[in-house]
């Protein structure tokens, strides 16, 4: 959606409807086209986005701008994605070990190494969050707060 | 800034009605205080970090309330409210919304 040109007749109604000013036959009408048509939803859903957004007033914290930045990181993603990514595969290699094991009472190998997935996986996940504390902390005020 | 759980604020008139402001505000404390607490509540008394932890997301909450009113140009937020909800266990979760006036001083 560009705004640097005229809005399109459909545009205008959906912003119309987005701020609640379509009534009556117009909005009924209106919603049935929305059932019908996707990129008038999207329209829609881009419109009430910018609404909540316009409604959120508030100049950014400090720290709210740290963890932007924290988030947009390489290394914060990477180890998410890691971490969750060993988590999820140490616990289909654990269904399949314990599968494994009430059919044939083995204990196979893919239990030990689905637990150690399992393992690194969340150490790796908590490596994430401690840095994370460790960076947000200083810009956290209320740690102050006294009981 | 004017905070007031009623909707009238005595000597003032509301001039105008800004709307609804909110904040919210999710904080946990580390394992260790957990695990702290959990032997202090087999013997009793206050849990004085989870104490420590509430008045931290309460006036986390505040700020960003104040913080939303002054953005919408409030002088004053009435009818303040508080409440709480159940997302992560062991953590304190706040939630803070009123309405943001201007007031006017009743001469």
């Amino acid at each position: 959606m560009s705004r640097e040109r005229e809005p399109t007749g459909d545009e205008l109604l959906a912003m119309a409807y987005a701020d609640g000013e379509l009534a009556g036959d117009a909005r009924l009408a209106f919603e049935a086209r929305l059932a019908r048509e996707p990129d008038l939803r999207r329209e829609v859903a881009e419109l009430q986005g910018l609404a909540v957004l316009a409604r959120q007033l508030a100049p950014a914290e400090p720290a709210e701008l740290e963890w932007q930045s924290l988030a947009a990181g390489w290394q914060q993603r990477a180890g998410t994605q890691v971490g969750l990514g060993l988590a999820l595969a140490g616990a289909l290699l654990l269904a399949a070990g314990l599968l494994g094991w009430i059919l044939w009472s083995t204990l196979p190998v893919a239990l030990k190494a689905g637990a150690a997935a399992i393992g690194l996986g969340l150490a790796v996940l908590l490596l994430v969050a401690l840095r994370a504390r460790r960076r947000l902390a200083p810009l956290d005020p209320y740690t102050k707060v006294k009981r | 800034m004017i905070l007031a759980t009623t909707e009238a604020v005595h000597g003032y008139e509301v001039a105008e009605t800004l709307g609804l402001v909110c904040g919210s505000a999710v904080r946990a404390c580390h394992v260790g205080v957990d695990v702290e607490s959990a032997m202090q509540n087999l013997v009793g008394g206050e849990l004085v970090h989870y104490t420590k932890l509430l008045a931290e997301a309460r006036e986390q909450a505040l700020d960003r309330v104040i913080a939303e009113g002054r953005a919408r140009g409030a002088n004053a937020i009435v009818a303040l409210r508080f409440t709480t909800s159940e997302i992560a266990s062991g953590a304190a979760e706040i939630l803070a919304y009123g309405t943001a006036v201007k007031l006017r001083g009743i001469s």
